[in-house]
């Protein structure tokens, strides 16, 4: 059958508000402020071969394994899902990226088959596992580091599991906490479902099938039109994630892509092997990362969906860092690893397409995990991860302290914190210098400074960037390193590792520097008086402005003195 | 007495009077000035005044869009330069803001343009805990310092915000002296007296963006007040806050950010009074104008609100995108937005028929108008398929061209391989499938079934699309007001006054003292009434709303519920209970177990003004004139539609059918009936399915 172009049209922006609408539902009813105020959840919709139709723009890592999540999570419940029934499972060699993310599956029935699927997935602050928090810098198997859920039948026929969510709650330190966010879930896929079905009666399946299909070949076209415009070719890049082997060693993660015509093949072959820290990328945060780079190198307009991805071919050497084999530790690699794979894939891209690739930006999350138990013995348990600078763009300079590539979660006020959790706080401001010289800067990372005020509490740091800083494109220079110091109560000064978990007590203060973005282009090619505004506005120092840019400024009047280039 | 309200909106300026002893209406519409908007209110009174004496008027309503115009970074309206004064360390919690980008997908996304070059933002040496005691001191003498600092510059207006100031505001008082002793002629705006909640980031970006806007909107007021005195008019002015409630004019001065959305807002409140003067409580207000498409909802007679908005941020599928524009925390009438006007240009990109961003504004406006505009446009579209007068539109004072519409559609056809009306129902359809986008965001995705809901209709192009929405949300009952183009305007008539005020309270609920909330509440009613009595309302016409924010310990998100007067242990618990049942409304569950926290202790001071109240309308301009014209419908085709003036309609009929007026024409779909009700509103009823 066809269906008109206008229809197609409608139906698709009906699709992705269904997907959005589901996000507000899950964000609404969520009880953790991870989600109600990091948003740190994603939404979509699948048609009944499990291909991604429509997703909600919340969280990119979550998206490509989403997808796989849906196509290998549903494979055992073949046949014997009924209306009502929703899976629940976080098992990363199955949903993708970490046991914290949380996936929520719904089947969509009309007329007694199955026409579609609601699904989201959300991070959960705590499933269980050594660390609170579960995102544990120093696991060396999977076991350690939670709770691991197979797909299983949360929800029957509208009822939730009693069994199992006993079985959950016994194993999380929060569990009103994780039981108020997986209802949520609930209620998001619910409304995804509803939509769908009121499609389903407004247009009848049939239709509703063929426009799905229509929406996702129009991707591919456009997808593959971007990709022909390029030039054919064999391209490559390395870049390393620091301090995880034993004696400070590094591990790579080697990228080669083959462009032909209008398709493109990923291959990993080069990639460390996995390691037994856990740093590894399940499958899913792989795919994540290359489906991020093509469509925000390509055009952001098109619609996201598989037809997008179906020009790529992926060949990820089993066993490696970037698709390990179980047992091995995955919670950084979500959050780590996604933003190093990302870097690869841009630093390739940069060869292909140089006008649209910026340089590295600061390629950490910076997660810190912090808990213990209040003077009164409450226990509390918080995660936050925080921004940095962004990479040098062609033609602008990096955003200073923001969020960048694999994630967009939203910092907790200060104010929050201070009232609900044992901190108190220094600083919270950009690093001057850290962005990358380059006629475009990178941006600068961020200053967050906090004090303990209560006795003790475990902190557990993963981060990266700290000794191999995010490089410049063009000539422009890396961008400053991230940096972790504790200052004991006593004054003792101790530089910390960028992966680490320890105890702290009362009165100490951790120092957290993250990294700035690297520059674009030759610094001494910036204009100068673009040089002399970030002196002034005290972002770069005036020793920077004559070394890196060839500016003198006086220290005064921040007027400019001289202009040394050769 | 006549009271007269002026609505300054892109395209036209709209003026309405309302007689009110003879209870008669007089609609102006005078072009806007841009550049200094308030020529354009002047004109527009200029032209009243023609035939009306300066001493009738007895009050001025008005609404300004030079706030939201001046962060938008539009041209001819400067950004003052603004200073922030803030604590040792946090200089860039105005710039870092949440730390998310506002597009997940573009590598080239920008931050809005910072308000406060960093080189102006100011650290001083003091703190103060969240428990509001004092824990390192602000010294005079470093105090001294920066003022003499900020002496040396150029800086109009100051913004002062420290981190936990909500719990003390004891050093911003402070710093407030020192600047207003030696710097007089600079705005200041303190952090806790703008915005007292806590919430570092969206409380110093209020404070910023009221900094911001004192310079201009101050020079706006004084320009204003000094030509309405050479009119002659010595009525008090009122000026729209984005809450729906009116402020006297010198108030607004030193308050601006309370008027960034105040344009919209008035267009939900003439929908909340419409529903008064009609007997019907729940209401969907949809205001279609020449760039944007507008939606509210009024529950109860009451225009729902959020606590907090992104001023200047870029709309997405009709949802404010977080992180676009600068936080204002104060109450706004919520409003969904898309870009679908009758300007908006309907284009093909990549094979698919896109609709909007993009509008033909007012120059040179849709094809049709012979205006040069070679886009194909909305109103084009609806021309094509015959729903507009084919010949003129305002009343015959605006010649149009159907040749240039089908000129303009020809393109889109040709490249989608359809014929031009075909191309022209598509753009329409896609524009109706973007507007039932926002109506369902305030109606489906706040619990509300839209099916019980009456659409009131208005802005110029408002009652051409109705029907097509009504049907898509099953919505039976349409009202069309007298005159949909300058209902905004008549909005202005029918509001309040408002003034709302805030204390932070952040405790358990076993922790909460009712005596000492019923301090803080008496103290804010204090504040208040002093307020309205300045602006002239007698104490009779003083009423007060007592609410509560409240929420699970812990969680992020609170509700806002009533409670009593005076506050005492029963009524504390009432409103508790009351939180329970908001919880299980809004977000479905409730956790009755669970412990509660009180966050703020909310109260909005209303000053009653008259109201106008529609006549009956008897009088009909004529007999029935009705002619017919081809039209073209989803579900029919082309059909013969009846055509008549509003106004000289009598009785019931059945669409199809147009209605046209001066600044508006009303679409009637087939299945429709329609019937002008006693007060001249125009009442469409679904008859079939």
């Amino acid at each position: 059958m066809k269906v008109d172009l206008t229809t197609v049209e409608v139906i698709k922006g009906a699709l992705i508000y269904a997907a959005e609408e589901m996000g507000i539902a899950l964000k609404k009813s969520a009880y953790s402020p991870n989600i109600k105020e990091r948003m740190d959840h994603s939404c979509a919709l699948f048609n009944h071969r499990r291909e991604l139709i429509a997703q909600a723009e919340h969280i990119p890592v979550h998206l490509g394994s989403m997808a796989m999540a849906v196509r290998v999570g549903l494979e055992v419940y073949k046949g014997t899902l009924e209306p009502g029934d929703m899976l629940l499972l976080n098992d990363p060699y199955i949903s993708g990226t970490h046991l914290p993310d949380l996936t929520m599956i719904a089947p969509i029935f009309s007329e007694g088959s199955i026409i579609g699927y609601a699904a989201n997935k959300a991070h959960h602050t705590d499933i269980g596992g050594k660390a609170p928090g579960s995102l544990a810098a120093d696991s060396t198997e999977l076991y350690q580091e939670g709770l691991v859920i197979p797909p299983v039948k949360l929800v029957r026929k509208g009822v939730l599991d009693s069994d199992l969510s006993n079985l959950i709650r016994s194993n999380v330190r929060t569990p009103l906490v994780q039981m108020g966010d997986i209802r949520a879930q609930i209620a998001a896929n619910n409304t995804g479902i509803k939509r769908v079905d009121e499609l389903v009666e407004q247009y009848g399946a049939e239709t509703l099938h063929q426009a799905m299909d229509d929406v996702m070949d129009y991707s591919e076209r456009r997808m593959r039109e971007e990709i022909s415009a390029m030039p054919d070719g064999v391209y490559s890049a390395v870049d390393y994630m620091e301090s995880i082997l034993p004696g400070d060693g590094d591990v790579s993660i080697t990228v080669t892509i083959t462009k032909n015509g209008d398709s493109m093949v990923f291959d990993y072959s080069g990639t460390s092997d996995m390691v037994d820290r856990p740093v590894n990328a399940p499958l899913g945060v792989t795919v994540a990362g290359i489906y991020f780079t093509l469509i925000s190198t390509t055009d952001p307009t098109i619609p996201v969906n598989d037809g997008c991805f179906r020009p790529i071919t992926l060949k990820v050497p089993e066993g490696c860092m970037m698709n390990p084999i179980r047992p091995a530790p995955v919670a950084g690699g979500n959050v780590e690893t996604s933003q190093r794979n990302v870097d690869v894939i841009m630093k390739a891209f940069s060869q292909i397409i140089p006008d649209k690739v910026p340089a590295a930006s600061q390629g950490t999350m910076n997660n810190i995990t912090i808990g213990g138990t209040m003077r009164d013995g409450t226990p509390w348990t918080f995660y936050e991860t925080i921004a940095g600078g962004n990479g040098g763009r062609p033609t602008s300079d990096g955003v200073d302290g923001v969020h960048t590539n694999m994630t967009n979660t939203m910092n907790t006020p200060i104010e929050t914190l201070e009232a609900y959790l044992p901190f108190k706080f220094k600083a919270y401001r950009l690093r001057p210098d850290s962005g990358g010289p380059g006629k475009f800067r990178g941006g600068c990372g961020i200053e967050r400074t906090w004090t303990l005020t209560s006795p003790k509490a475990v902190l557990g740091i993963m981060a990266e960037r700290n000794k191999i800083p995010p490089w410049g494109l063009q000539d422009g220079k890396p961008g400053g390193k991230g940096k972790f110091t504790l200052i004991r109560a006593n004054g003792d000064t101790e530089r910390l590792p960028s992966k680490c978990t320890m105890e702290i007590h009362e009165g100490d203060t951790l120092v957290i520097l993250t990294p700035g973005g690297g520059g674009f282009g030759d610094p001494k090619e910036r204009d100068p008086e673009h040089v002399r505004r970030d002196v002034e506005n005290g972002l770069v120092s005036k020793e920077s402005a004559l070394d890196d840019y060839g500016v003198e400024i006086d220290p005064s009047s921040y007027e400019i003195i001289g202009v040394k280039r050769k | 007495m006549i009271r007269v309200s002026v609505d300054v909106g892109g395209t036209f300026t709209d003026l309405v009077a309302f007689n009110e002893e003879t209870g008669g209406i007089i609609n102006i519409k005078t072009p806007s000035v841009p550049k200094s908007p308030e020529k354009g209110v002047i004109h527009a009174l200029k032209q009243f005044l023609s035939e009306h004496e300066p001493s009738s008027v007895s009050m001025i309503g008005h609404a300004t869009t030079i706030a939201t115009n001046t962060l938008l970074g539009q041209v001819d309206l400067e950004v003052p330069e603004t200073a922030l004064i803030t604590t040792l360390g946090f200089k860039d919690v105005i710039e870092i803001g949440r730390q998310r980008r506002a597009e997940v997908y573009n590598l080239f996304f920008q931050r809005p343009p910072q308000l406060v070059e960093r080189r102006h933002r100011y650290e001083v040496v003091e703190r103060v805990n969240t428990a509001g005691i004092v824990e390192t001191q602000l010294d005079p003498a470093e105090l001294e310092g920066l003022v003499n600092k900020l002496k040396k510059t150029n800086v109009a207006s100051v913004a002062v915000g420290f981190i936990n100031s909500y719990a003390n505001p004891v050093h911003e008082s402070m710093v407030m002296d020192a600047l207003s002793k030696s710097l007089p002629d600079v705005y200041l705006t303190a952090s806790h007296m703008i915005s007292n909640e806590y919430r570092e980031y969206e409380r110093l970006s209020t404070a910023v963006v009221n900094a911001v806007l004192m310079p201009v909107m101050h020079t706006y007021i004084t320009n204003l007040d000094r030509n309405l005195n050479e009119l002659g008019l010595t009525a008090p002015l009122y000026v729209m806050q984005s809450n729906g409630g009116m402020a006297k004019s010198n108030i607004i001065a030193s308050k601006p950010a309370t008027v960034v959305e105040s344009g919209p807002a008035a267009g939900v409140i003439a929908s909340a009074w419409l529903g008064e003067q009609t007997g019907i409580r729940d209401i969907i207000s949809f205001d279609m104008g020449g760039t944007t498409a507008k939606a509210g909802t009024v529950r109860g007679r009451i225009p729902e609100v959020v606590p907090e908005y992104e001023v200047a941020g870029t709309i997405h599928m009709g949802r404010l995108v977080k992180g676009s524009g600068y936080p204002v925390r104060f109450p706004f009438i919520d409003l969904a937005e898309c870009s679908a006007g009758g300007g908006t240009i309907a284009k093909v990109v990549n094979g698919s028929l896109q609709v909007g961003p993009v509008s033909a504004g007012a120059e040179p406006g849709p094809a049709c108008y012979g205006q040069g505009g070679k886009d194909a446009t909305i109103t084009d579209a609806n021309l094509m398929l015959g729903r507009l007068n084919q010949e003129s539109l305002l009343s015959g004072d605006m010649e149009i061209h159907p040749e240039l519409a089908k000129k303009a559609y020809k393109v889109l056809a040709e490249s989608l391989g359809v014929s031009p009306e075909e191309a022209a129902m598509s753009a329409i359809r896609i524009a109706n499938s973007m507007m039932s986008k926002i109506l369902r965001i305030v109606s489906v995705e706040r619990g509300y079934d839209p099916r019980g809901f009456s659409l009131v209709a208005f802005g110029g192009a408002g009652p051409m699309h109705v029907c097509a929405l009504a049907e898509e949300l099953e919505i039976n009952h349409i009202i069309v007001p007298p005159n949909p183009g300058m209902f905004s305007a008549l909005g202005l008539l029918t509001a309040d006054l408002f003034h709302d005020y805030t204390s932070p309270v952040i405790m358990e609920t076993n922790e909460v003292d009712p005596g000492k909330l019923e301090d803080m509440f008496s103290s804010m009613e204090e504040t208040g009434r002093a307020t309205l009595m300045k602006e002239g309302i007698h104490p009779d016409q003083h009423r007060f709303q007592r609410t509560l924010d409240i929420r699970y310990s812990g969680q992020g998100f609170e509700l806002n519920v009533e409670t009593g007067n005076p506050v005492t242990p029963a009524s504390l618990s009432e409103s508790l209970i009351a939180f329970h049942e908001k919880h299980r409304e809004v977000y479905g569950y409730a956790a009755e177990d669970e412990p509660l926290e009180v966050v703020n202790a909310k109260l909005r001071v209303i000053g009653l003004l008259d109201k106008p109240s529609l006549k009956e309308n008897k009088e009909r301009i004529g007999d029935t004139e009705m002619e017919t014209r081809r039209v073209y419908f989803e579900s029919t085709g082309w059909v013969d539609a009846e055509v008549y003036q509003r106004g000289s309609l009598d009785g019931v009929h059945v669409g199809p059918a147009i209605v046209e007026q001066y600044d508006s024409t009303t679409v009637i779909y087939p299945g429709w009936s329609y019937v002008p009700d006693r007060l001249g509103n125009l009442i469409l009823r679904r008859v079939a399915q």
